[in-house]
């Protein structure tokens, strides 16, 4: 059947139609679930600690009292998230700068980041607190500053201040007002070749910032153009060239969360006397030599942990801070700290801490050790990289996440602070291999000596997955092995299928061949004998010799011609296919014995359901010789020809109560070696019961292939592997097996 | 006064995310016969076929022939090779004039460029991570201002072995120029002298100076402080130094040294900033002491224009990263075109003061306007 006729099949265009189905469905289920995922609608769920569909570019972004906040000073440190199919729509939220001198505000209509000051596309509406100025700038990654309108009281940190930002179509407008009804300040600007469309994002520059309340909502309808602040504005100020870092003086005299040390804390003039007569600072890793209780020690460090605990590291080593009184220092904030050094076996903490903030400056980055090296406790308080295999993740109190971890026999733990990406690590599997940068602690507080060192996270992104679990998980063997089974089955049920394919094939090109000599040799018997009738009578009768061998030869043909009917008929399919087995096989034998005294009986059993063409031709067939012989050479009064089916069997015996004959070492003869080829084409077994005086009794137990028998195929798979595909080695015990 | 941004052609949209953009070109790359004009042999091929026997050309031939052109047509007009320009760091006056000069070289020559760097000075490791994605997104040349001399050494010799011509601005790598590596450099000894000639004529050859900001990680800024103690003790040797301090990038480290430099010499004359960072962390700490126009800031690395204006700070010896930027894209081009580039070029720096800021000379070395708007 070529290709067109399958199409034409209706089986085979069925299933190309369900098909096709199936994909469309799928295709629309990605496409709608897609719209669903990006529809133009969004508020925060920070307060309930969630935040997994931001993405941070740079900072130290974390979720703190239902706000997002981000530590760092970095310049340009963005989270984005949100559709690059958003075009029209308006972002509000609250923002709060944590530095007099940087800036911090929203990012509109977003694409192409990347981490770096101004890596991205997009719009940036933001409140500047060098200059205290409302700024809407354009990064295409390099920064053009669009417009500015200074504030009315200037932009101050730790001042909330609500902010919205509107995109229609190329017009950006800004509007910031100080939280709770402080004056407000409106900017717009007309982007004449604008971008149209992108996700949304918070950034901060040279200073941290806190945001909370974000709503966007779509500009859905008649937008009112407000009016421009001019064609094209030139923009207030130069972007970059009147920044100022975030210094001591100012972080100090005018944040109150980052105060000196509140008893007997410096003032501006102490600290200026300090520098007059600096006090002598000890290196972090040399706390340790000296083991005096109490004593009092100056060191200095950056910070790389604030949450739970504040840690400091210098170049020798890490030290835990508890301040004397509350302190709000960033990652990356150089310190001086003085207090009460306390010596552990590994690890130091430097108690009624107080901290000078010297200098903010971006995170350091962390030094690479293998967990062995970490679990000395050599590198105790101090910023690591660790790679490790996830063993398990729990959840902790206050809504941490506590990772177990294994790397080269050694086990350790991560504390993973909660913060926007911890829904996603949930969904880690396990014995995946991580890559987590934190604080290394060795104190039994956090390892409750459990595993010899601990990893503290600032937040989920210090975790990186650098590959999945190895293929051969025991789920996995299994699956393999539940595939290689069905594979294996399926092969064997292929090969069965091939085999009876093959035995139909010879039963055709028998029957083909059984038309042929109907049509060519039995028509010639039929010439033949017709011709030499023909010559009978034209042959005188004075010639009896000559009569007498035409007669003879007449009969020969006609002897030939029934011979060759009957063994064309016997070659034909249409001979089984239009009765059962046992009433062909009844019929045959009343025929051999018709006018005779032999008596023959018919016992069946069962129902012929399943029994292939191939079986019933040549149990058929044995069972034609089986007669031929019993009645040939047994001479009996009765025979017997009984048929069972069963599930997985047909059984045909064909008994007679003859003479019987005495076993010899060669059973060639009497037609068995027909009988036995036979049962070896269909993996029959065959068993032959006879005796002097005895009868004899041929039994042929053929299997059923396991047609439409797919949970049953394992018992024909397993017959087969141990006791081939040939017959002869039934469970019955045989003694008089031919086969010996 | 410095040029300002101007709204009139604000956008000229620049080479975007990396990746993606370096994706499509070289598949319309890949796409084009080699040596040919991909458009005109592409085309061509289906439209001899239509004449030969247009009559049994099927209407969906014709249809895919069509969008075969468009498509390639759109591949071609995409198809500008891109040039990774990396700096130490972006947003910063010293570096969005190299931006600036890079982008209107680019235009002249036909190439897109990737601007991006560290948001720290001081971050090697991320200006690595940043130069190995470029390259491997398809850049055909990188200019390259190194945030340390050491440790870009293997990746740069890597991306010379792939045969990617490299230009180094600023100051130097460890590896000498040759092959695909070429440097176009400030002049350090220049600066140095001219900070040396600065200060003595401003002093008149009598006082004491601070040097702040020495970087050992950056080759230049060592080489300038050389420079400048070997003129001055020739030249004016009643000029005295009083202090040499170490500092990076970070500007309240600066401002801090600052301070202690001034509690410890109390009568210094002159403060020599070697580079942006030193210079914003001294200008601070001479605010916060009143001292600013007392104590003279000589600084290196173009910063703080404003305070020029106001005599606040004496003057700026400024970098022409502008003509590096622009001059290291064409060195690029002529290199792709297979034209030999001088391996080594050294620019010389220019002393800007408050009487030669509004020139066009200075304006072009003090631009942010990295967009090509007027």
């Amino acid at each position: 059947m070529n290709l067109a006729a399958r199409l034409r099949s209706p089986s085979i265009a069925a299933i190309l139609c369900l098909a096709a189905a199936i994909v469309v469905a799928i295709v629309a289920l990605i496409f709608f679930s897609r719209r669903t995922a990006n529809r133009l609608a969004y508020r925060d769920s920070f307060a309930s600690g969630n935040a997994a569909e931001w993405i941070a570019f740079g900072g130290t972004w974390q979720i703190a009292n239902g706000t997002m906040r981000n530590d760092s000073d970095e310049r340009g440190a963005k989270l984005i998230t949100g559709s690059s199919d958003w075009r029209d729509y308006s972002f509000a939220a609250d923002v709060e700068l944590l530095g007099e001198q940087g800036d911090a505000g929203l990012v509109l209509r977003s694409s192409d980041e990347e981490a770096g000051v101004d890596s991205y596309s997009g719009y940036y509406v933001g409140l500047r607190g060098n200059d205290g100025n409302l700024v809407i700038g354009r990064a295409d990654h390099g920064w053009i500053e669009l417009a500015t309108r200074s504030m009315p009281r200037g932009v101050h940190a730790f001042q909330w201040y609500h902010l919205k930002a509107l995109v229609h179509e190329c017009e950006i407008t800004a509007y910031a007002n100080e939280i709770p009804d402080g004056p407000a300040q409106t900017l717009s600007f007309n982007d004449r070749h604008c971008l149209t469309g992108g996700r949304i994002g918070l950034r901060s520059h040279s200073s941290g910032g806190v945001w909370k309340n974000l709503v966007v909502l779509p500009l859905s309808v008649a937008y009112p153009q407000s009016t421009p602040s001019g064609p094209y504005p030139a923009p207030a100020s130069l972007p970059y060239a009147v920044d100022e870092p975030v210094t001591v003086s100012q972080r100090g005299a005018e944040s109150p969360l980052t105060r000196r040390p509140a008893p007997g804390g410096e003032t501006a003039s102490e600290e200026a006397a300090s520098i007059e007569s600096p006090k002598p600072v000890e290196s972090i890793g040399g706390l340790r030599a000296v083991r005096t209780k109490d004593r009092l020690a100056t060191v200095r460090g950056t910070v790389i942990l604030n949450s739970p605990r504040i840690y400091v590291q210098d170049a020798t080593g890490g030290v835990a801070i508890m301040p004397h009184t509350e302190t709000n220092l960033k990652v990356g904030d150089e310190v001086e700290v003085t207090g009460e050094v306390d010596v552990h076996d590994f690890s130091y903490v430097i108690r009624n801490a107080k901290i000078r903030l010297l200098w903010a400056h971006a995170p350091a980055p962390p030094l690479a050790v293998t967990a062995t090296q970490a679990a000395t406790g050599a590198f105790d308080s101090r910023f690591i990289e660790v790679d490790g295999s996830l063993a398990g993740i729990t959840s902790e109190e206050d809504n941490r996440l506590l990772l177990s971890l294994t790397s080269n026999g050694q086990s350790f733990s991560a504390i993973v602070n909660p913060t926007r990406g911890n829904q996603s690590l949930r969904h880690i599997t396990k014995r995946s291999v991580l890559r987590l940068r934190g604080v290394c602690v060795v104190d039994p507080e956090f390892t409750r000596n459990v595993t010899p060192f601990v990893l503290i996270l600032a937040s989920s992104d210090e975790v990186e997955l650098l590959g999945g679990p190895p293929w051969w998980s025991l789920r996995n063997l299994v699956v393999i092995g539940l595939v290689m089974v069905t594979l294996c089955l399926l092969a064997y049920l292929l090969y069965l299928h091939a085999r009876h394919w093959r035995l139909r094939a010879i039963v055709d090109e028998r029957e083909r061949i059984a038309h042929e000599m109907h049509d060519t040799l039995a028509q010639c018997f039929v010439g033949i004998g017709f011709q030499l009738q023909a010559i009978g009578n034209s042959v005188p009768s004075t010639l009896p010799n000559i009569n007498r061998q035409l007669d003879l030869a007449c009969d020969l043909v006609r002897h030939s011609h029934e011979e060759a009917t009957r063994s064309l008929s016997s070659l034909r399919r249409e001979f089984l296919e239009s009765e059962t087995l046992q009433s062909a096989l009844h019929s045959f034998a009343n025929k051999m014995v018709v006018n005779g005294a032999v008596r023959v009986k018919l016992n069946a059993a069962g129902e012929d359901s399943a029994t292939p063409y191939a079986v019933k031709d040549a149990l058929f067939r044995i069972g034609q010789e089986a007669i031929s012989n019993a009645l040939r050479h047994g001479d009996p009064t009765l025979l017997q020809v009984a048929i069972e089916y069963a599930a997985t069997t047909v059984t045909m015996v064909i008994e007679d109560n003859g003479s019987g004959f005495e076993q010899t070492g060669d059973l060639g003869g009497f037609g068995l070696t027909g009988i036995r080829k036979r049962a070896e084409a269909i993996s029959a077994t065959f068993s032959l019961f006879t005796g002097l005086g005895q009868g004899t009794r041929v039994q042929v137990v053929a299997p059923l292939p396991p047609k439409l028998a797919w949970l049953k195929a394992h018992r024909y798979f397993w017959r087969d592997a141990w006791g081939g595909v040939s017959n002869g080695k039934g469970t019955q015990q045989n003694p008089y097996s031919y086969r010996r | 006064m410095i040029e300002s941004l101007s709204a009139q052609e604000p956008h000229r949209r620049p080479f975007s995310l990396a990746g993606r953009a370096f994706d499509l070109r070289q598949t319309c790359a890949a796409n084009r016969p080699a040596g040919r004009d991909g458009l005109a042999d592409t085309v061509s091929r289906p439209s001899q076929r239509v004449e030969g026997d247009k009559n049994k050309l099927p209407q969906g031939w014709k249809t895919a022939c069509l969008a075969a052109a468009v498509l390639l047509g759109g591949c071609r007009m995409a198809s500008k090779p891109v040039i990774a320009v990396i700096p130490r760091t972006t947003a910063l006056v010293l570096w969005e004039a190299e931006h600036a000069g890079a982008e209107a070289a680019a235009r002249k020559a036909g190439y897109t460029i990737y601007w991006n760097a560290p948001t720290s000075e001081d971050d090697v490791e991320s200006q690595i991570a940043i130069v190995k994605r470029a390259i491997e997104n398809g850049a055909q040349g990188l200019v390259l201002a190194p945030d340390q001399p050491l440790a870009l050494m293997v990746p740069i010799r890597n991306f010379m072995a792939r045969g990617i011509p490299i230009v180094v601005i600023g100051s130097p790598l460890s590896i000498p120029a040759g092959g695909k590596l070429s440097y176009i450099l400030n002049d350090e000894d220049e600066t140095g002298r001219t900070a040396a000639r600065r200060i003595g004529l401003i002093l008149h050859g009598h006082g004491s100076v601070a040097v702040l900001g020495i970087d050992p990680n950056v080759t230049g800024i060592v080489l300038r402080t050389d420079a400048f103690e070997e003129y001055l003790q020739a030249e004016f040797p009643n000029l005295t130094i009083a202090d040499e301090r170490t500092g990076g990038f970070n500007i309240a480290q600066a401002q801090e040294v600052t301070e202690d430099v001034m509690a410890r010499n109390p009568h210094v004359d002159a403060i020599l900033a070697l580079n942006s960072s030193a210079t914003r962390g001294a200008f601070i700490a001479l605010q916060h002491k009143g001292l600013l126009g007392k104590v003279k800031l000589v600084a290196c690395e173009q910063e703080l224009i404003p305070p020029l204006v106001t005599g606040e700070i004496d003057s700026i010896i400024v970098e022409n990263t502008y003509e590096m930027g622009y001059r290291a894209i064409e060195q690029i081009a002529a290199e792709r075109r297979g034209e030999a580039v001088p391996a080594e070029m050294k620019l010389s720096p220019k002393l800007v003061t408050r009487e030669n800021l509004n020139t066009p000379e200075v304006q072009q070395m003090l631009t942010m306007n990295w967009s090509g708007s007027k």
